[in-house]
């Protein structure tokens, strides 16, 4: 605990002094980043701590980047207030979602949320007064604001903002896992049946959080859309979501920060095999089932697992014994 | 254009394009239904068979030889898949071979890019099967046709293969209850490794037959993944029957959604798939999901 | 307080009293009643017009022969399966069809037949998530260190209760399997039930591991007044734990009473003579 308490920190360190020693296209780069780790951090409430395996996480992403793309190209409502409505209003829509997903179990779940997402992509595809169709939504501003505050829309300006929701929803979802509401997600992971049998409604249990997921997803897709200036079927679409969930089980599901180092490692791959080689998906392929077979646990998993192993090497020794 | 003869094209349409449909769902269910598994990479794998065909046409210049060859090829790199890497997977969760396979997918997709080029490749239909026939006096695609023929005689041949062949019934067992087929002495992953190949080959088989149609497409691998998510949840995960409905069902919502209400298609194929996993979680014929 | 066990302790002595002859005059109501519960699956009656009371602070087994219909009577209480006809009261109040979880929640915990406990977390973990569900603000999302610490001494003393306590930081999963068995009767006990529903709590385990877990189920029951029943398949466990017995036997009831008259009737031997496996 203390190691990724220091790691932590010292990881938020670096990220808050950045601007001052980066050149911009590595500050486009880490504001990304950050989006695409609190995006991937959302999904890991589910897949990580209910054991929702969710094959559309790109809809909430999608969802949010579109709702605040049409706030901000539609309306004056300065940007912070356009990125909670967004996060909000998926989070609402994902009632309706979990409602309908959590009928089924398993692999069943998995299969619906992705129908979800492909349902969603094909209004996106149509709904053009809305979406924009297939060109999407372009030229989405960074409105100022509240009270005639600029600072948000410049680059490092908005940086921080993005780093500050990531740092928020990160708090936000450690004290959620460590609730008691948090130990019955445990329960659900482990065990559904008895869970339900101890007398919990885990079907309540587990379309909040489908809920909250995708609230704070949304949060993320709502920041891209400004970060980007668009929004695209592109976020809607079934690979998207298979990526995020490579973040997440790359980076060590169920810890939260693993998540956003999947982020980071998908990201970083992925600029640096671009520059190498045209085939980048296909050495990220390997990488990626490499993780699977090798280390399921994940890269915080990898470096958890190296901070205790002492502690490890103890409670072996004892059972032994 | 008389209504009769309108409702009777359409409906052959639908039937031409559930054969492909069913191409693809069936090696799905079979996979899942022995395995418990979902091959992310079907889609994938059906565009390698659109590919490999073209390229088997362009070299022995008969269709009949690609329609034979890219099958068993793909079956091969299935087969060869799940030797080296699913083998070692099934002691873990499901979760493990969505990811694994999802992997397959990205490499597949980028391996055909890097082989063929990221352009669209045209496949001519064989010679007999270029024309048009009329039927009630409108004009139909011969290929079309035979498509639907194909279906039906594939849908019989592997119907057969289940219910009157020892391998059949092995399959079928081990569905149900792969400890007992082993424990009778039979080697259950002998069985896996081929079904998982004849999936993939049956995948593969739909890639060729689709080619000439659709052209051989990088964007077909996508498409076809979800369609045959689609018809195995509407059908029921590893029901070779459900497979078979699932593909009609999606095939006539497509055709006639296509039809009358060309911006709501795609969104009717994913709404009819809700509807029948609310009612039934484990679609159609499935067990409880 | 008192008076009420008293009352209780007194009900029941009026029934034993009573016996086998007319009981209409019982002073307190039982806690569970079954009135004509049955559950056909198309042609089959699993369960078939079963009736029975179970009073406060007694321990009932049902017992049969394989098939008998006992694990689906067990469903059709705790609400898992929906009953074709019938109604199930507990404490004066009608539960029929009610969520399994709703059900939970009024004081009917139970064991499963086969082992089921989440096997990641500590014994300990496991009876503080069983007895957290008791708790008014277990849904809580943040904090709840309150929530945690009252439900961990509850689980605690469960823990106890059933000689667990040397084992409660051990995995669950790494556990003996007489100590997985006894370990989810600890965590129905967190959850401090009115009617203990134990679904063969023996099985799986060897003779020597039966004969342990016995002992002390046997000494926990002496010292805990929970009204208990019992699915169990194996007689010397039913008669060294139960104060009365119902024998099913093709989904209907064929006998019910005190250990020793059941032993002794006939049909009941027939039964096992003629229907066993």
């Amino acid at each position: 605990m203390r190691l990724s308490l220091l790691l932590g920190l010292t990881g938020l360190g670096l990220m808050i002094a950045a601007p001052l020693g980066l050149p911009p296209f590595a500050m486009t780069l880490l504001t990304e980043l950050v989006i695409l780790g609190l995006f991937a951090m959302s999904l890991d409430l589910m897949v990580g701590y209910t054991r929702l395996v969710s094959f559309g996480h790109a809809a909430a992403y999608g969802l949010g980047a579109y709702a605040s793309g049409y706030l901000l190209l539609n309306t004056q409502t300065p940007l912070p207030f356009v990125v909670i409505l967004a996060a909000l209003l998926t989070g609402v829509i994902a009632l309706g979602v979990g409602w309908v997903c959590t009928q089924a179990t398993g692999v069943s779940f998995s299969m619906l949320t992705l129908a979800f997402a492909q349902l969603l992509y094909a209004i996106a595809f149509k709904w053009t007064s809305v979406t924009g169709g297939s060109d999407g939504l372009a030229g989405i501003p960074r409105r100022p604001g509240p009270l005639g505050l600029t600072a948000l829309t410049t680059k490092a300006g908005f940086y921080y903002f993005a780093l500050g929701c990531l740092v928020i929803a990160f708090l936000f979802c450690k004290v959620l896992v460590s609730s008691p509401f948090g130990a019955v997600l445990r329960g659900i992971r482990e065990n559904e049946a008895k869970t339900l049998a101890l007398g919990y409604n885990t079907r309540l249990y587990k379309i909040a959080v489908v809920a909250i997921s995708y609230a704070l997803g949304g949060l993320a897709g709502a920041l891209y859309a400004p970060f980007a200036g668009f929004a695209n079927t592109e976020l809607l679409f079934w690979l998207f979501s298979g990526q995020v969930l490579i973040m997440v089980i790359v980076g060590g599901s169920g810890t939260l920060i693993g998540p956003i180092l999947g982020a980071a490692f998908f990201m970083m791959l992925e600029h640096q095999l671009s520059s190498y080689t045209e085939a980048w998906a296909l050495f990220f392929g390997l990488v990626f089932i490499a993780f699977v077979l090798f280390a399921p646990e994940g890269i915080w998993g990898l470096i958890s697992r190296w901070g205790r192993r002492g502690a490890v090497a103890e409670v072996k020794g004892g059972q032994h014994g | 254009m008389s209504n009769l003869a309108f409702l009777l094209t359409q409906l052959v349409n639908a039937l031409s394009q559930a054969a492909l449909l069913f191409f693809l769902g069936v090696g799905l269910t079979l996979i899942f239904g022995i395995m418990r598994i979902v091959n992310f990479a079907h889609g994938t794998l059906y565009m390698l068979g659109a590919f490999l065909g073209y390229s088997l046409l362009h070299h022995t210049g008969s269709f009949w030889a690609a329609l034979l060859v890219a099958p068993v090829i793909v079956g091969l790199l299935g087969t060869l898949f799940e030797l080296t890497i699913l083998r070692q997977l099934y002691r873990r969760d499901a979760h493990a071979f969505l990811m694994v396979t999802f992997g397959l997918a990205l490499i597949t997709g980028e391996a055909v890019r890097l082989i063929w080029g990221s352009d669209a490749l045209q496949v001519p239909p064989p010679p007999q099967l270029a024309g048009v026939v009329f039927m009630l006096d409108e004009p139909f695609p011969v290929y079309r046709l035979f498509l639907a023929g194909a279906g039906i005689v594939v849908a019989l041949a592997i119907w057969q293969l289940l219910e009157r062949t020892r391998l059949g019934l092995l399959i079928r067992a081990t569905s149900q209850n792969p400890e007992m087929v082993h424990a009778l002495g039979v080697d259950v992953n002998l069985v896996r490794s081929g079904v998982f190949g004849i999936g993939c080959g049956l995948a593969a088989l739909g890639g060729v037959l689709a080619a000439p149609l659709v052209t051989a497409a990088h964007g077909m691998a996508a498409t076809a993944v979800i369609d045959a998510f689609v018809i195995v949840i509407i059908g029921g995960m590893g029901s070779f029957l459900g497979s078979l409905i699932g593909a009609l069902l999606v095939a006539l919502v497509q055709v006639f959604g296509n039809y009358y209400l060309p911006d709501f298609a795609l969104a009717f194929m994913y709404l009819l798939m809700l509807l029948v996993l609310v009612v039934r979680p484990g679609g159609l014929l499935g067990k409880e999901a | 307080m008192a008076d009420t066990a008293v009352n209780a302790a007194l009900g029941a002595a009026v029934n034993t009293a009573a016996g086998s002859g007319s009981s209409a005059t019982v002073a307190a109501e039982p806690l569970l009643q079954l009135d004509g519960l049955t559950k056909r699956y198309g042609a089959l009656v699993a369960v078939d017009n079963v009736s029975m009371q179970v009073a406060d602070g007694e321990v009932r087994a049902v017992i049969g022969p394989n098939g008998a219909g006992k694990t689906t009577l067990f469903h059709l209480i705790t609400g898992v399966v929906k009953p074709t006809m019938g109604r199930v009261r507990f404490a004066g109040e009608d539960i029929t069809g009610l969520p399994a979880h709703r059900i939970c929640q009024r004081g009917l915990s139970r064991t499963f037949q086969l082992t089921s406990l989440f096997p990641e977390m500590s014994a300990r973990e496991n009876t503080t998530l069983a007895a957290q569900a008791r708790h008014p603000r277990r849904w809580q999302p943040f904090g709840g260190s309150g929530v945690f610490s009252q439900a961990r001494a509850v689980g605690d003393a469960a823990l106890e209760q059933l000689g667990l306590a040397h084992v409660a930081d051990r995995p669950a999963g790494l556990l003996s399997h007489g100590d997985q068995r006894l370990l989810e009767v600890a965590m129905a006990m967190s959850q401090q039930p009115k009617v203990l529903l134990l679904d063969e709590p023996t099985q799986g385990l060897s003779v020597e591991e039966t004969a342990q877990a016995v002992d002390t189920l046997a000494r926990f029951l002496d010292k805990a007044r929970v009204t208990v029943l019992l699915v169990e398949h194996d007689m010397e466990v039913v008669f060294r734990l139960a104060h009365k017995i119902t024998v099913l036997h093709r989904g209907g009831v064929i006998a019910d009473g005190a250990p020793a008259a059941v032993k002794a009737d006939a049909r009941v031997q027939e039964a096992y003579l003629g229907g066993m496996d």
